[in-house]
């Protein structure tokens, strides 16, 4: 009997077999950890400083969507013609699910902006409580794809923000650390995918992603 | 029980043949997918792949596209609303009829 779920999941799985989406996660982060760090060696109240905090939402936002393009280049250019081409659904917005992610969003901003406010010795939490944060939504992304590699990841993320958290690094360097560590890691992993990946699906002959003549 | 019985008798035949369902189900979760990519996640030979498709396009279950990505050409193919909707009929009532058995 034909699984439907299991289809439709694997279907879904099939856009990370390549391990291009967490090459460009990990670019993300890396970016990420690379602004916390310039922004952690400006002197406090400088200009710079000033500067980078405004900049952090075009930060964000400019980094996703060239990140995003990255993306969508490699995949062009390494896996469609290899496996051939596919596009996946966009997402129908969901009102309810947009205010809830927002809400919980600006739960965890807010509280992240209560601690930092607090005494040193809560701000150098930072980093494990980022590393908790990406572990929890690496997982809900490994249960909701099955990718199985997406909880190695979960792990590791943990791991390294309590790892960082206890060496006492502080808190803006400690995050941009974490940023840094997490980055390279899923970049490995992505890499390891791809290669994986490249093996077992090489190029087919020139003329094969096209349909019979009967279309 | 005849209940049981009548939600499987109804069941789209196109659909329940097991290749086609295969194909319907990636299709539901993508917008397009071009012939290679089809043929890598079911299996199918060329011909089968064709002959599937050729019955779901005739049924209007499927639109499939002939067009180029730079010089090669490209098999695009997509489910229509009607394909959705049959697909989806399906699998309900198909979930429907394990539950109660």
């Amino acid at each position: 009997m034909v699984d439907i779920e299991k289809i439709e999941k694997r279907t879904v799985q099939s856009f990370y077999d390549d391990g291009l989406f967490e090459i460009a996660l990990g670019f993300f982060l890396l970016l990420l950890g690379g602004y916390f760090f310039a922004q952690a060696s400006a002197p406090k109240g400088s200009p710079m400083n000033s500067v980078l905090s405004v900049l952090f939402v075009l930060v964000i936002v400019s980094a996703g969507f060239l990140v995003n393009r990255i993306l969508r280049f490699l995949k062009r250019r390494i896996t469609y013609p290899r496996t051939g081409y596919v596009t996946f659904k966009k997402k129908e917005p969901n009102p309810k699910r947009r205010a809830a992610a927002m809400i919980t969003g600006g739960l965890i901003g807010a509280s992240m902006g209560a601690l930092y406010g607090l005494s040193p010795s809560i701000r150098t939490l930072m980093p494990a409580l980022n590393g908790i944060l990406f572990a929890v939504a690496i997982l809900l992304a490994a249960n909701k794809v099955g990718v199985f590699r997406f909880y190695i990841l979960a792990g590791a993320s943990a791991v390294i923000g309590f790892g960082i958290t206890a060496a006492g690094i502080g808190d803006i360097k400690g995050v941009s650390l974490y940023y840094g560590l997490f980055g390279a890691a899923i970049i490995l992993s992505g890499l390891a995918a791809l290669i994986v990946d490249l093996r077992r699906s090489p190029r087919p002959a020139a003329d094969a992603s096209e349909g019979p003549d009967a279309h | 029980m005849p209940t049981d019985v009548s939600a499987l008798t109804e069941i789209d035949r196109l659909i329940h043949e097991p290749a086609r369902l295969a194909l319907t189900a990636i299709l539901s979760v993508v917008e397009s997918a071009d012939f290679l990519y089809l043929q890598r996640e079911t299996g199918l030979t060329k011909g089968n792949l064709s002959s599937h498709l050729a019955k779901l396009e005739e049924a209007g279950y499927v639109t499939i596209e002939k067009t180029y990505r730079g010089r090669i050409p490209l098999t695009l193919i997509r489910l229509t609303d009607a394909g959705l909707a049959a697909y989806k009929a399906y699998r309900a009532r198909f979930k429907k009829f394990l539950e109660k058995t």
